[in-house]
């Protein structure tokens, strides 16, 4: 009974779109986060009698065959863009990205990662990291005494040292676009590494060329919306009920067959 | 007696294949763009090439035959995502997808960038417009579908405008999975409708996939009870008429 088969691919693709739904919800307040969707295709047909294929030997041909497909399949979580809403927290050191683009982080290994948490602190001596301790990027260094930080929408962080009255500018915060953004992989820590699918990162000032801008003392939330995700939860959580119903009822239907010779 | 069974047998093959239609629907419910199949039956009729020849003709038996797999092209329902690169089509039509095999055909419009800045679906392969591919400098961060289909990017501006089809006869259309139907005789809709940031999601109706499949379900059930006392009354024939009379 192919129905068997047909019902237990579509219970598992349910399952995975629960467990995305369930990762959305639970990072529904993690900075920077982006939701993602579960995309699913449908697995191939079996023809049993061919579209086109000769009906007679006039060389009628069928107009609509028979074509019986095989259930369906997890084809891609696909990262949903867009602008998640900004916090204001006040932090001179916290920055959100309005608009695209994603900020380098220098990882412990050499790597290059990207984010869009910018929820930024001083380590030991001065520079700006992440809340791992890893070094932004452009490795800016905030000096001993210094009193107030700027950070412009440009990136320009600007600080006043000692009694000077005037600003000393100490570096850039750059932001880097991709052009299949989506194509980032995640390796969680709120980080992304560029990949094949991504394309190759294109660094700039913020605000240029279509790269976002960046706002001092505000940080971007997640973009998951709690009502849609509790739609998609209980309309995945329905498709696997229906798709376990189809089981048990193909099921019923061997049970009739082997029940014939009683 | 042997007929009764074999037009048994021939609908229980038949529910058998409708079940796996229907199983198929059910799988699908969340798969995007994807189109409803139903299974269509016909009457097979035996020739009974002798049945003249006899005072009393024989009677035809009918069969049951699955002739035909059709499917509904009525539209989903539009799921708002918030992806630039998503779009629907209201209304009828497909979108033509470049594929190794040739033009392929889809109503799922959950495109993405692919690394060298081509729109394509989520298998790579590349969205058509009505002049080749569809190519974003890496420049762009914003794209714009507009009602009509055109594509533009922030920086390069207009790059084409999405090749949206249809066919006299969508029945014909072969489906070949990852969503793509297969067909001849694509004709151009000169001005289709589209929406950014939407999907169509699956057309599968859950309460009519549930109901098809319990009528399904009962059916097979009955006809499994028929058959079984079809061989009940074989096997009380067999007792009664082969027992030898012994009256002297």
């Amino acid at each position: 009974m192919k129905a068997l088969q047909t019902a237990a691919t579509g219970m598992r693709a349910q399952e995975l779109n629960v467990q995305t739904v369930a990762n959305n919800i639970a990072n529904i307040r993690t900075t920077g986060f982006k939701k993602q969707r579960a995309e699913f295709q449908d697995l191939l047909y079996q023809d049993l009698r061919r579209v086109g294929s000769s009906s007679s030997d006039s060389g009628t041909v069928v107009p609509t065959g028979i074509q019986i497909g095989s259930g369906v399949k997890f084809a891609a979580t696909s990262r949903v863009l867009s602008q998640g809403p900004l916090d204001q927290t006040e932090q001179p050191l916290n920055v959100a990205i309005r608009g695209d683009g994603y900020i380098a982080i220098q990882l412990p290994d050499g790597q290059t990662a990207y984010t869009r948490d910018g929820s930024f602190e001083r380590n030991q001596d001065g520079e700006i990291v992440t809340l791992d301790g890893f070094q932004v990027d452009s490795g800016i260094t905030i000096p001993q005494d210094s009193r107030s930080i700027s950070i412009s929408t440009d990136g320009q962080v600007e600080v006043v040292v000692g009694n000077d009255s005037n600003k000393t500018n100490v570096g850039q915060i750059e932001v880097v676009t991709f052009i299949n953004p989506g194509g980032l992989e995640a390796i969680g820590d709120n980080l992304f590494l560029e990949t094949a699918a991504s394309g190759t990162p294109q660094t700039g000032a913020p605000g240029e060329d279509g790269r976002g801008d960046l706002l001092q003392g505000f940080l971007e939330n997640s973009n998951v919306d709690a009502v849609a995700e509790i739609s998609d939860l209980i309309s995945a959580q329905r498709a696997y009920e229906l798709n376990s119903r189809v089981i048990s009822a193909a099921d019923e239907m061997m049970q009739a067959a082997s029940a014939i010779t009683n | 007696m042997e007929n009764a069974q074999l037009v048994s047998l021939s609908r229980l093959t038949a529910l058998n294949r409708q079940m796996a239609i229907v199983a198929n629907n059910v799988a699908n419910m969340n798969t995007t763009g994807f189109k409803a199949e139903g299974l269509l039956f016909e009457e097979y009729l035996e020739t009974d090439a002798s049945a003249e020849s006899f005072e009393f003709s024989d009677r035809d038996v009918h069969f049951v035959l699955d002739d035909r797999s059709t499917t509904d092209f009525a539209e989903g329902g539009l799921q708002t995502t918030g992806n630039q690169t998503d779009v629907a089509i209201k209304g009828e039509g497909f979108f033509t997808i470049q594929t190794a095999q040739g033009d392929r055909y889809t109503r799922n419009g959950a495109f993405t960038i692919d690394p060298n800045g081509q729109l394509v679906t989520h298998d790579g392969s590349a969205v058509l417009s009505d002049g080749g591919t569809i190519q974003f400098s890496p420049e762009d961060t914003d794209i714009t579908i507009t009602g009509d289909g055109t594509v533009s990017g922030n920086v390069s501006g207009e790059v084409g405008r999405l090749q949206i089809v249809r066919f006299d006869n969508p029945q014909a259309l072969n489906r070949i999975g990852d969503n793509l139907f297969d067909g001849d005789d694509a004709i151009r809709i000169e001005t289709p409708r589209v929406s950014q940031f939407a999907i169509e999601s699956s057309n599968v109706d859950p309460v009519l996939g549930i109901t098809q499949m319990i009528e399904v379900q009962r059916a097979y059930q009955e006809l499994a009870n028929l058959m079984g006392q079809q061989n009940e009354l074989r096997e009380e024939a067999i007792q009664t008429l082969g027992r030898v009379r012994v009256n002297v």
